[in-house]
């Protein structure tokens, strides 16, 4: 809960600027959902799809979903914790200018220029279109990331200035006084403490994204400089894994906010609190070798810390705030509505979705399972029915449609939460029996398991498209504070 | 020490780098050539603008505002001294070389006077982008499959590959400790430093 006493009203500028973010990121949710249903229905052989088309729409999907959840999560971060700090509202709308920006060249990239080498940009692959594609789509691809990076750069490196300003350094922010010493200071909100850990890693992530992309780039149009192609993939995954986990350490901030003010309990910001994000944000920057576990010229070390951090990294953040959850509602009188719901349902995917990458982090299970169906199980599941379901329980907040909710809201609630539990389970299985991911065509043992997934995959689109129009019809009423 | 003392050392350096032996002994080798030379010759134009800053302020707030146009265009004066191809030729054309020292010298005014006036964020902007410029020619220059001056063999290349990603290290500790921890913790530190040499 927010320690000032009143709450000054968001100027217009914000409101809109937030509304923005929210409503585009609504809409590139359910496009990028059809983009995935299309290819669900393309491997149960629903649907005619052309394998360069299928691996363009793969690479969409991907760098999609990842960009928009960014988008979406930071508008969560920038809405609660300008109650606490002084946020530049023009920096806002500029991260909106460049990611609107980038889109577009990635956008051409893919479809005009054909680039279908996945979001992960691996080398030497975005040189090496086999006639697909050439430098220039692949180039736009880069070139767009590269962008988007920029902006986001923009928005940390102004809540680093506002919580500085504040609260005199990043560890004070951190509540390092209150957790290594023997400060009597109240501790920041947890809304600060969520930020600062976020702008960190992030801040590390997108430097290592800019040097790694303008190599690739370089190397693009001047192929005898050959990068290390093991040094880049860890830099890659250094900076999209982090990137990805960020988003939910964003919207999360959503749960602090939101649920104290439902029960009218205090969040409590305690050092068990503190003390679990500043570890997850060692943590955090530390897991991503458990992409590389099946590649054997990486150190011994750094497998063993992948799979180490693998088992532990998430858990700080997600026990404090799960439990948090759950003692804060625990006979609070909460009165369920659409936006306490969804946060509640959130906090049930982010549980149950990172069990499969943890089993996953095993090295002797990853040597068979990380190129199967089992990967993206793990974060389906940890993004549909965690993150996204965070982000519209939010997006109902913010348009003011607590209360009772109608038969709609039921009925998209319960098509989405069990779309999304029954498309992740059907990755899962089909992971279980081996089936390759990224496979653009299916063996016809496997359409067994495609078709059901492409049904479930559709409830999760019709569900979201629900959320989605709920939402972008009640502007009207959002909320200013 | 006075201003005047300190420009007339700064005069002295550039004289030295660009008028005796220690300009060809530092271009000797890539790695004190970029970056010994060129650092010291940007510095050198930083402390000639300390005493134009007044007098300059309202032209600079009229043409400079926020130090932007001045910061780009220092940026697109070092990006191009770190182009191999200029930086061999100015080790054999005398008119390029004075080019490389005046332009140098310019930088640092011109980052002088920019400095003050951007934004906290312009700021940071600039330092994360001289740290990944840093990060990136020095991973180019240490996987240059030929040598790119005429004037350096390809182990002056490496070195000077390594001592970019030194570099970048090095500022990234230096920048990222106060923001991490406060000028408090610096300025209560210097304090105790101080005291134990007292």
């Amino acid at each position: 809960m927010n320690d000032s006493t009143a709450i000054a009203p968001m100027p217009g500028s914000s409101k809109l600027a937030i509304l923005a973010y929210l409503g585009i990121s609504a809409l590139v949710y359910v496009l990028m959902m059809v983009l995935g249903l299309l290819m669900r229905m393309g491997q149960a052989n629903w649907l005619g799809l052309p394998a360069d088309l299928f691996y363009q729409i793969m690479t969409a999907h991907g760098a999609g979903m990842v960009g928009i959840s960014g988008l979406a999560g930071s508008a969560v971060m920038w809405y609660f914790l300008r109650r606490y700090v002084d946020l530049t509202v023009g920096i806002l709308w500029a991260n909106l200018a460049f990611f609107l920006s980038g889109v577009v060249l990635i956008l051409g990239g893919i479809f005009l220029g054909g680039y279908a080498g996945g979001w992960t940009f691996l080398f030497p692959l975005p040189s090496h279109g086999m006639g697909l594609w050439g430098p220039v789509g692949a180039a736009c691809f880069l070139g767009g990331l590269l962008l988007i990076g920029v902006g986001f750069l923009l928005l940390y490196l102004d809540v680093a200035r506002a919580i500085i300003s504040k609260y005199g350094s990043l560890a004070r922010g951190l509540g390092w006084p209150q957790l290594f010493g023997n400060s009597d200071e109240t501790p920041p909100p947890a809304a600060v403490v969520a930020a600062t850990m976020v702008l960190l890693v992030n801040i590390t992530g997108i430097v290592a994204g800019a040097v790694v992309l303008v190599l690739i780039l370089v190397n693009l149009f001047m192929p005898e400089f050959e990068v290390d192609a093991l040094l880049t993939k860890n830099l890659i995954y250094f900076f999209g894994h982090v990137f990805i986990n960020a988003t939910i350490y964003q919207a999360v901030i959503a749960v602090y906010e939101i649920l104290p003010e439902y029960t009218k309990r205090p969040w409590k910001v305690n050092k068990v609190f503190l003390g679990a994000w500043t570890a997850s944000t060692i943590m955090v920057m530390a897991v991503y070798p458990h992409h590389l576990l099946m590649d054997f010229v990486m150190p011994t070390w750094a497998l063993v810390l992948g799979q180490i951090m693998s088992y532990t990294g998430g858990f700080p953040i997600l026990v404090v705030t799960a439990f948090g959850a759950l003692t804060i509602v625990h006979r609070s009188g909460i009165q369920w509505d659409m936006p306490s719901g969804l946060l509640f349902l959130s906090m049930f995917g982010w549980a149950v979705g990172v069990v499969p990458a943890v089993i996953d982090g095993t090295i002797a299970v990853n040597n068979v399972m990380h190129n199967t169906m089992w990967v993206p199980g793990h974060f389906h599941m940890y993004l549909i029915v965690g993150l996204v379901a965070m982000l519209f329980g939010f997006k109902y907040y913010i348009t003011g449609q607590d209360g009772k909710p109608g038969m709609f809201d039921k009925l998209a609630f319960w098509i989405y939460s069990l779309g999304g539990v029954g498309l992740s389970v059907t990755f899962l299985i089909s992971g279980y029996f081996s089936v390759p991911r990224r496979w653009a065509q299916h063996m016809p043992e496997w359409v067994g398991l495609s078709q059901p997934a492409a049904l479930m995959g559709a409830a999760v689109a019709l569900g979201a498209a629900i959320f989605a129009i709920r939402f972008l019809t009640s502007l009207k009423h959002a909320r200013a504070v | 020490m006075t201003l005047r003392a300190v420009i007339i050392m700064a005069l002295g350096m550039v004289v030295a780098i660009t008028a005796t032996p220690l300009g060809h002994w530092l271009e000797s080798t890539m790695v004190s050539h970029v970056l010994v030379e060129l650092p010291l010759l940007v510095v050198a134009g930083i402390i000639f603008a300390l005493p134009l800053k007044p007098v300059s302020q309202p032209l600079l707030n009229w043409v400079n505002r926020g130090g932007i146009c001045g910061l780009i265009t220092a940026s697109f004066l070092l990006a191009f001294w770190m182009l191999p191809r200029w930086l061999d030729t100015s080790l054999g054309d005398p008119w390029v070389a004075s080019a490389k020292y005046g332009s140098m010298v310019l930088t640092g005014m011109i980052l002088a006077l920019s400095w003050p006036s951007a934004h906290v964020i312009t700021r940071a902007v600039v330092k994360i982008e001289f740290l990944t410029m840093f990060f990136r020619l020095g991973w180019l220059y240490l996987i240059s499959p030929e040598r790119l001056c005429n004037n350096y063999l390809l182990t002056d290349q490496i070195w000077l590959g390594r001592g970019f990603l030194l570099v970048g290290l090095a500022l990234t500790i230096t920048w990222a400790y106060p923001i991490l921890f406060g000028n408090a913790v610096l300025e209560q530190q210097l304090t105790e430093r101080k005291l134990s040499i007292d």
